[in-house]
């Protein structure tokens, strides 16, 4: 970026200026990727838009002139749904709960990994990196059988401190933190490596000048560290929103979003209501719906002042 | 001598071709092991007629939305075997041809020669839209051993000797650590308790059930066995527990027969099948697959002929050779090689005392709101009465629209 | 980096919390691969076996015979061999256009696109679904491929990255005479190697795993990807664990395997993304 400020490459710019792409070179380089976006990113939000106000299910499919318009029908019926507010409310205690585990836990790792004096940084920081590369699918699998009641190893391990079996699955009390467990087990290495770019973006000569001052260990953390960690956290904070309000492959796997309904999330229920009932046009709205919470709690992140420089 | 030979070959291809044109084939969705042992029905039938057949196979998990998508992009074959449950959707979109006027011409396939219960499933708004091809029904599925231990030399004949038999099996090998298998969610499983108090869900006339005190109490006995732990749980799957004696009681049908016996042969003689235990009746669920024709398809004529291939007597008694399933047409309940057999016998007796769920379009929105409500009084804190009351509102919600 | 004398129980606590959180981590991966291996009488046993007395391979056996895995794992193959290259092609030629092209309207266009990134995937799956639906590509390979092709997200990250490459470069092959055809192969991409690499890891990895829209668009078990199949494998009834495991195993290790051999370029290739911050 800093080219872009020199005077030779500004007369060079200013030049060249008058030398445009051809059409057809922007047609081959962008073409088929804006025609895809097109097709099938921007076409979809236009019908998911038109698809909530309708009350398009299965029989629509046979016959499009059964579907009707029912104008806002759909949004009255999801936001009276006490099943969709059981969602809501289960996946904003998941938010709630991995959310600080994420970040303590990323960040932790990140300080410990990028310290001078430890020994083997790669190999755990590797080790602590591939849960999130493998399929949430095929680990909620071994994650499930782990957590059997009778014959997993979990019950076995806590056996040998004497705690009681517990039956991690179908009781109420622990299963939205099992399916948090897996999310974060899941989250944690992506983040702790933006974490330490993050600390290792931080100059030496702060610290050094810190400690010639006779800062101590915390108050260079809490003076220098953190605030120079401002822009990863916001991006940080703002990825694990978007993306844990979209809670979906845990619960799907490890309960189906049981027991009684206690792990359902959003997403889990717009894809039993769109994909199992066919209910297509009520499935739309909850998406939409969906939508504004997350640009709603984007927006709010972007304006805290925790996160401004 | 060359130019006789010339038209007789050229002679020889249009009179092949003629008759290629004749041979018309069939095309047919099945699911499961119906799809995998199809084929040698199919092969018969060929012998037979000269239609040929072809079977595709579609995964039970994928089927519905597999026949859905068919039907909406009328990519559909000419016949398919159809879940008892699945008929009143797809008669109500239209998919099916009414067989109203082959059944009136046919000697094969006659109302009164199938089960009520099955015959039930096959009407849709008082026509007729499949024929039946096998059942299933539940029965108790339990270890003789272990309930010989507790006092029970037969199977628990009532509704408090059920409860007996599995509070016995619990006090001696601890709380927790046995219990009959129930499901909170499957209608399958809760229905027969309501019907064999008499009650329902819902009527003839759509008009809701579940407040009335029939219902009410076999929801009641149901959620017994859920809040003083006498249900199984924790397990690995239904053929270990069944072995290990985690689970000595569940129900189910046919098919865990064969797969028992396969999977868990250790327990081989200490266990067997009874009939559903009386409150009032003994009714059970029936289940089972039908023949439909699909309305676009070009070979129905072909399609019915295989339809009355498959309901032939000695067919029925084949198709329950290869696979065990239990045939639909009664008379071939009489064969040695049903009557002889005991546990046979059992799944014939249920048979007689046996309804299928309401055939209505909606059945899939309905069973999805009981299990959810069933499941909050047996494993959550409902109590019954507020469980039934708010049954009954998701109820009304479903059948108004 | 400061050289500080720390002393020896901060070090043992340090790093025995590091090999406990290894060991947890690695715990469920180790699990699975053993009792893939195991025979049912050893997987259905208190207290679990660490070290089973007799392997087996029937699991994998019945894996292929019986449940037809062949078909998931071509699947599969097929769409991580086509997608991630296709898709790097797609995504890094538009973020080399976006980033060097001139022409009218060229920042607007990027800002749009930047802007469908804010749209979570659930408001576009349904619809994506029935557009496939009426291109009649349900139960395809493009059906599965085609709609993940091009992301706002990768374009934009190519653009940032390919805005590095000196203007100089390109300026002076084109006064050569080379066309944009030309520069792009023949000086972005060599440029871009490690870029290249990282994307083309991760689209692997993500083409590998994809679970939610290859499960939607498959109407039938001749389209299931590997993930698919192996949920519907674990939501059967009566299934035995190791067979499923066995499923699992075969999902997850190749992807270990491929990102061990390319961890290198991918951490290397994050720590670049951010420090773009």
């Amino acid at each position: 970026m800093g080219l872009e400020l020199s005077s030779p490459y500004l007369i060079l710019r200013g030049y060249l200026y008058i030398m445009k792409n051809k059409i057809w070179e922007i047609f081959l380089f962008i073409g088929p990727s804006l025609l895809l976006l097109l097709v099938f990113t921007v076409l979809p939000v236009i019908t998911s838009l038109f698809l909530s106000i309708t009350d398009f299910n299965a029989y629509s499919f046979l016959d499009w002139s059964k579907t009707k318009i029912i104008w806002f029908q759909n949004f009255i019926d999801v936001l009276h749904d006490d099943l969709f507010w059981k969602a809501v409310l289960n996946t904003f205690y998941a938010f709630i709960l991995a959310y600080p585990l994420t970040i303590f836990f990323s960040l932790l790792f990140a300080f410990l990994l990028n310290r001078e004096e430890t020994y083997f940084k790669n190999f755990f920081r590797l080790l602590i990196y591939l849960p999130s590369v493998t399929s949430t699918i095929a680990i909620a699998v071994v994650w499930s059988w782990i957590l059997n009641p009778k014959y997993g190893l979990l019950n076995w391990f806590l056996g040998l401190f004497g705690l009681p079996p517990q039956e991690w699955l179908s009781d109420t009390r622990w299963a939205m933190f099992v399916v948090v467990s897996l999310v974060v087990w899941k989250a944690i290495g992506p983040n702790m490596l933006l974490f330490i770019a993050g600390l290792q973006g931080i100059p030496e000569e702060l610290y050094e000048s810190a400690e010639i001052d006779g800062a101590n260990r915390w108050q260079q953390f809490w003076y220098i560290t953190l605030p120079g960690l401002r822009p990863v956290l916001l991006f940080v904070s703002v990825m694990l929103g978007i993306g844990y309000l979209q809670l979906f492959e845990e619960p799907y796997m490890l309960t189906g979003g049981g027991p009684l309904n206690s792990t359902l999330s959003i997403v889990l229920y717009l894809y039993q209501k769109g994909f199992r009932a066919f209910e297509f046009g009520y499935a739309s709205s909850v998406a939409l719906i969906l939508f504004v919470m997350i640009f709603g709690l984007t927006y709010i992140q972007m304006k805290m002042r925790v996160f401004q420089d | 001598m060359r130019r006789n030979l010339l038209i007789i070959m050229i002679l020889l291809i249009i009179l092949s071709s003629f008759s290629l044109s004749q041979v018309k084939t069939i095309k047919i969705w099945a699911m499961g092991e119906e799809a995998k042992n199809l084929n040698i029905m199919a092969e018969k039938f060929t012998k037979e007629t000269g239609i040929k057949v072809d079977v595709q196979p579609l995964p039970w998990t994928a089927a519905f939305s597999k026949i859905l998508t068919g039907v909406a992009g009328r990519q559909v074959p000419d016949l398919a075997m159809m879940g008892t449950t699945w008929m009143a959707p797809f008669s109500a979109m239209g998919a099916f041809e009414d067989l109203g006027s082959y059944i009136a011409k046919s000697k094969v396939v006659k109302p009164e020669n199938f089960f009520a219960g099955s015959w039930e499933t096959v009407v849709y708004n008082n026509k007729v839209y499949g024929v039946p091809w096998y059942v299933d029904v539940r029965v108790l599925y339990y270890r003789t051993d272990m309930l010989k231990e507790v006092g029970y030399n037969k199977a628990p004949d009532t509704w408090d000797e059920l409860y007996d038999a599995i509070k016995k099996l619990s006090q001696k090998y601890g709380v927790g650590k046995t219990g009959i298998g129930l499901s909170p969610t499957e209608a399958a499983n809760f229905m027969p308790f309501v019907w064999q108090n008499g009650g329902d869900i819902i009527d003839k006339n759509k008009n809701i059930l579940v407040k009335n005190p029939e219902f009410i109490e076999a929801l009641e006995f149901y959620s017994r066995f859920f809040k003083e732990n006498l249900v199984a749980k924790g397990g690995a799957n239904v053929f270990v527990d069944f072995e290990s004696g985690l689970l000595p009681m569940f129900f189910s049908g046919p098919w865990m027969v064969s797969m028992i016996k396969e999977q868990v042969p250790k327990i081989t003689g200490k266990w067997t099948v009874s009939i559903m235990p009386k409150k009032k009746t003994r009714t059970s669920f029936v289940g089972g697959s039908n023949w439909v024709i699909f309305k676009d398809s070009k070979n129905k004529k072909e399609a019915w002929s295989f339809i009355e291939f498959m309901t032939r007597s000695e067919n029925q008694l084949e198709w329950y050779k290869i696979l065990r399933s239990l045939p639909a047409l009664r008379e071939v309940w009489n064969r040695p090689e049903l009557s002889n057999d005991p546990i046979t016998r059992v799944f014939r007796e249920q048979l007689d005392d046996a309804k299928s769920t309401p055939i209505v379009p909606e059945w899939d929105k309905i069973e999805t709101a009981l299990g959810r409500r069933v499941e909050e009084v047996c494993l959550g804190n409902r109590d019954v009465k507020e469980g039934v009351e708010l049954l009954y509102k998701d109820l009304q919600k479903i059948l108004r629209k | 980096m400061r050289k500080r004398k720390v002393g020896i129980l901060q070090q043992i606590l340090v790093h025995g919390f590091l090999i406990i959180a290894s060991i947890v981590t690695a715990t469920p991966f180790f699990w699975m691969l053993i009792t893939s291996f195991k025979t049912p009488g050893e997987i259905y046993t208190i207290p679990p076996k660490f070290i089973p007395s007799e392997i087996t391979l029937k699991n994998y056996i019945d894996l292929f015979k019986g449940i037809n895995f062949w078909r998931p794992l071509l699947n599969t193959l097929i769409i991580v061999t086509i997608a991630p290259p296709l898709s790097i092609l797609l995504n890094s030629m538009a973020g080399y256009a976006f980033s060097k092209f001139r022409f009218r309207g060229r920042d607007t266009l990027i800002f749009l696109i930047l802007a469908t990134m804010m749209i979570p995937g659930q408001m576009t799956l349904i619809p994506a679904y029935l557009i496939v639906r009426i291109l009649n590509m349900l139960n395809t390979y493009q059906g599965i491929i085609i709609p993940g092709l091009v992301g706002a997200g990768s374009i934009f990250f190519w653009r940032q990255f390919i805005k590095g490459i000196p203007d100089d470069l390109i300026e002076s092959a084109k006064i050569d005479g080379a066309n944009e055809i030309f520069i792009y192969f023949k000086i972005i991409l060599p440029l871009s190697t490690p870029f290249f690499i990282t994307s083309f890891v991760f689209a692997f990895i993500g083409a590998w795993n994809s679970f939610l829209w290859p499960l939607i668009v498959a109407t039938d078990e001749s389209m299931y990807t590997l993930p698919v199949a192996v949920s519907v494998i674990a939501g059967q009834y009566g299934e035995n664990i190791g067979t499923i495991l066995a499923g699992s195993t075969i999902v997850v290790f190749p992807i270990l395997i491929v990102f061990l051999i390319a961890q290198r370029y991918v951490i290397k290739g994050i720590a670049m993304t951010g420090l773009k911050f």
